[in-house]
């Protein structure tokens, strides 16, 4: 089912946009292109980081942040990660080459195939761990690519990892195990992504929020110290807000040709969304006419165009060519055969006038033997032959010649016989006096027809007078008709429109009729023959046939009375835009079905036409209020349905109800720290700014800020974290592993506490 | 997007052969590594097997009647001493030792969180719903702009009677899905 904007009221539109306010047709848009799945080449392994990191093995760490949308793995010495990957793996056999295929992170998105073996590390839209295969797919490509040689059997190196803030025992227990069974590492080390971040962008006092992939966290931080029981989670992110995008597309363009991938929605949403800063104000004019082209943006899919064959000049010509040759050939074929007739005829009309000298010298009885010879009836049925066959001559020759042969007017035709009792006539007589009845009955009734024409036409012109009349002396009354009538035909417009809607419904009135009729058609032939009596007059009266009108449905079944109601319509609002003031070029039901006017029609295409026909168009997805819409869901989440309050509410909350001491409030607000990939949004800082000062006392110092990078920031603020020299102290060893479980962690300043 | 198998030429097999990381040494791996088989278990089998767990052991708390101070003060849990030297005036029960050390970790674990009310869990940092009023506003299911009506059939809000109109025509089933966009659909169980 698709959404269509409502310009079926009338099937002929003209796009003529000067009969309303919305003249100035808009520039050509802009177009831009769908994301191709995100496969980025081959990346090299950088073995010379494990050879630097040698020097001193026990403190040179192995960092990765482990995120949900890219996993950024380095060395703890280096500026910035050395590898961005998504968590994915794309493990198959290949069956043709009958081996086991691996690829993972961007690799895995190479082709078809690849991508529909994809799996993701991360449980979907959280930032647990479901699927530990792929996780040691990741790892595996991560040392690999590291250059890690595996000397004494095991990645020989500290690990640093981010997990996320509460992480469960479950995930932890598992990878702890996985790195020390599988990849037996001396010690790891986990914090938490945002206070990494918040570290590098040397922050002590603030308010962290911090919106990745997955969710979205509210964690205040007094001392360098995370108060993580005052901490909050909304359960929305970048993951969420793709998908939410595809959702609401798949909803716009029900029918899209083409394939509407997540990917290509967070692409979408990184390039066209922003957050407004007053979504509501900015929201009640998103649509408007004025400006539209700007907030409207087109993402084209690839698409193939219908391409009717252009013919070159040269092919056209032959064309023509060979056209017009056959049309002479068949003319001068008709003219060939037209002379052939011509001479027959002129030979025919010879023989009869010889006959006819012939036959004034023969006797009667004679005469008649030759005529009935020649299968005619009587000297008259001779003339008349001879006369049409001079008359068809005549008119061919002038044909052939080129003479414009004006129609004689009806030659006045007596009909003297008609008056002449039959008694008198005598055979040939009363055969020609019926032939003569028949000639009179046609022409009387020519006139006849002509007359009424006359007399309708008189009719006509009195009606147009007397209408003229009443016009010019009352003109109210003659405008208020005119008005009721237009009212009235366009109640029958919308009324035939209902009707059509219902019938697509089962339960409707009109479908419940029409299948009553149906069911009364075909059970009627049947009962009544079982009866006995062969009565069935259907067909009898004329009216009886309408019924295959009603049960009809579908674009044929009243397609000419449609029609018919526009034209008059389209008469009636000609009179009223001639004579009535009050009614002008925007008042008639084409201005208002006019596509410029329709809300819908600027949702789904913008603030251009929309050619159904055309693959370019009907590949073409319009972000309009979509591009606010999407990022307004971290501060409403309700939009998305999801039941939790918003983030600046969450904010506040932790604000307002857990500091009551002003002081510690106050050190929180003059550093609120904004991280994470989901706050990348043009306007989101300045957003948090007015929406927290709208809840905060008027006196408070309110400072907002972003990370440096809040993509990169948090793996850098692990690695200076893991360079520093009491690594160790924060770190699992090998030995605490076996003799504490693998759910033991220890403490510290940026990592999650134990819970039960 | 890029064409779904590009043409048959070797460059392509090349390129995958490249990047398969199937066939590359691992010899940092443990090659005796076995992981359990159900080792995948999505978020919410593992809330669930939390929830479990804390529900078990705030039993075992009320049962042992250990909650009561006798080993508050005598004992440390901070790991310097063994727990059980607390127990020691009591006749060796390794049943109860047993139960007794959970509590006593219990113990510690709520100690532990006394300063700051109870640790941070995955479920439990989980924000609130809203409840200000404010934030309940209404936004058109189709359009996304405001919207001041409901149909009553559908249950979906619609900005104007063009929307409206657009609404009457939805096929079956489209509602619904725009409804569970909003998160307001009729869920089945």
């Amino acid at each position: 089912m698709t959404i269509t904007s409502t310009q079926t009221i009338l099937s002929v539109r003209t796009a003529n946009a000067n009969a309303s306010d919305n003249s100035s047709a808009k520039s050509s848009p802009q177009v831009y292109n769908v994301q191709e799945p995100p496969f980025k080449g081959y990346h090299p392994p950088q073995p010379e980081g494990y050879q630097q990191s040698k020097a001193s093995p026990s403190s040179n760490a192995i960092v990765i942040d482990n995120g949900a949308h890219i996993v950024k793995a380095g060395w703890s010495f280096d500026k910035k990660p050395r590898f961005l990957i998504p968590p994915v793996m794309s493990r198959f056999r290949d069956r043709k080459l009958n081996k086991t295929c691996q690829f993972v992170g961007y690799d895995s998105y190479i082709d078809a195939t690849t991508r529909g073996q994809l799996r993701y590390a991360f449980d979907p839209g959280t930032s647990v761990i479901g699927n530990w295969d792929v996780m040691e797919g990741v790892l595996d490509y991560l040392f690999l690519k590291l250059g890690v040689d595996g000397t004494n059997g095991g990645v020989d190196r500290p690990i640093v990892m981010t997990e996320p803030i509460a992480n469960l025992a479950y995930p932890r227990k598992m990878m702890s195990e996985i790195l020390f069974e599988c990849y037996s590492v001396p010690s790891v080390a986990y914090g938490i992504d945002c206070l990494f971040s918040y570290r590098y962008n040397r922050g002590k006092d603030g308010l962290i929020i911090s919106s990745s992939h997955t969710s979205t966290h509210v964690v205040p931080v007094l001392n360098s110290k995370p108060l993580l029981s005052n901490s909050s989670r909304l359960n929305w992110g970048g993951a969420q807000a793709s998908e939410y995008m595809l959702k609401s597309m798949k909803l716009k363009y029900p029918t899209f040709p083409a394939r509407i991938t997540e990917n290509q929605m967070e692409d979408l949403i990184h390039k066209h969304c922003y957050v407004s800063t007053d979504y509501d104000k900015e929201l009640s004019h998103y649509l408007d006419w004025t400006g539209l082209e700007d907030r409207n943006r087109i993402i084209q899919y690839p698409f193939t165009e219908h391409i009717v064959v252009e013919k070159t000049e040269e092919e056209l010509a032959r064309i023509a060519e060979r056209k017009k040759e056959s049309g002479r050939r068949l003319q001068e074929q008709a003219a060939k055969m037209r002379l052939e007739k011509l001479m027959k005829k002129e030979q025919e009309l010879e023989y009869y006038k010889d006959l006819q000298r012939g036959l004034a010298s023969e006797s009667k009885k004679e005469a008649k033997r030759i005529l009935e010879a020649e299968d005619l009836k009587d000297e008259a049925h001779l003339e008349r032959t001879i006369r049409d066959l001079e008359r068809s001559i005549k008119r061919s020759r002038n044909k052939d010649l080129g003479i414009e042969e004006n129609e004689e007017g009806p030659e006045e035709v007596s009909f003297p016989l008609l008056d002449v009792p039959d008694e008198e006539l005598d055979e040939a007589g009363l055969r020609e006096k019926r032939h003569q009845k028949l000639m009179k009955s046609n022409i009387e009734a020519r006139q006849r027809a002509k007359a009424e024409k006359e007399r309708e036409k008189a009719r006509r012109e009195e009606e147009e007078r007397l209408d003229n009349e009443r016009r010019e002396t009352e003109f109210e009354n003659w405008i208020g008709e005119r008005r009721t009538a237009r009212q009235a035909l366009l109640q029958k417009i919308k009324e035939r429109e209902r009707l059509k809607a219902d019938l697509g419904n089962r339960k409707s009135l009109a479908s419940q009729m029409r299948m009553k009729t149906l069911a009364n058609l075909a059970s009627d032939g049947p009962k009544k023959r079982r009866r006995g009596g062969d009565d069935d007059t259907f067909g009898a009266n004329d009216e009886d046939w309408g019924v295959y009108r009603t049960v009809a449905t579908g674009e044929q079944s009243d397609e000419e009375e449609e029609e018919d109601v526009n034209n008059s319509l389209k008469a009636i609002e000609a009179q009223l835009l001639k004579y009535d003031p009050e009614f002008t070029e925007n008042h008639t039901l084409e201005a208002q079905s006019d596509w410029t006017k329709s809300l819908v029609h600027a949702f789904l295409r913008g603030p251009w036409p929309f050619d159904a026909e055309s693959q370019r168009e009907a590949h073409q997805l319009h972000l309009n209020v979509e591009r606010i819409r999407v990022p307004e869901v971290v501060f409403q989440p309700c939009i998305a349905g999801i039941d939790q309050a918003g983030i600046v509410e969450i904010a506040a909350d932790i604000l307002n109800q857990r500091f009551s001491g002003a002081e510690d409030r106050a050190r929180l607000l003059r550093d609120v720290f904004l991280t994470g990939g989901h706050t990348l949004f043009k306007g989101f800082d300045e957003r948090i700014r007015t929406e927290l000062r709208s809840v905060l006392p008027v006196d408070a110092e309110l400072s907002v800020r972003r990370a440096a990078d809040p993509m990169l920031d948090a793996w850098k603020g692990a690695a200076q974290w893991a360079s520093a020299a009491n690594l160790s102290v924060s770190s699992i060893s090998r030995q605490d592993f076996l003799e504490k479980g693998a759910e033991y962690i220890k403490e510290h300043d940026l990592g999650n506490v134990t819970s039960f | 997007m890029a064409p779904s198998t590009p043409a048959g030429d070797d460059s392509h097999q090349q390129l995958l052969d490249r990047l398969d990381i199937s066939t590359l040494p691992r010899p940092f791996r443990n090659p005796h590594w076995k992981p359990s088989q159900r080792r995948n278990k999505n978020v919410k089998q593992l809330l669930a097997e939390t929830s479990r767990k804390e529900a078990s052991v705030i039993a075992t708390q009320n049962n042992s009647g250990a909650t009561t101070p006798f080993a508050v003060g005598t004992t440390t849990t901070d790991g310097t001493q063994t727990p059980m030297g607390g127990a020691s005036s009591r006749p060796p029960n390794i049943a109860q030792a047993a139960q007794n050390l959970s509590t006593l970790v219990l113990e510690k674990n709520t100690r532990a969180m006394f300063p700051t009310g109870p640790a941070a869990t995955y479920t439990n940092i989980e924000s609130a719903p809203s409840l200000h009023p404010a934030h309940q506003k209404h936004y058109c299911d189709i359009t996304g702009l405001s919207a001041p009506y409901t149909d009553p059939k559908t249950r979906l809000r619609y900005h104007d009677k063009e929307v409206f109109g657009v609404i009457r025509t939805l096929g079956q089933g489209v509602a619904e899905s725009y409804l569970e966009a909003r998160g307001a659909h009729v869920v089945l169980k």
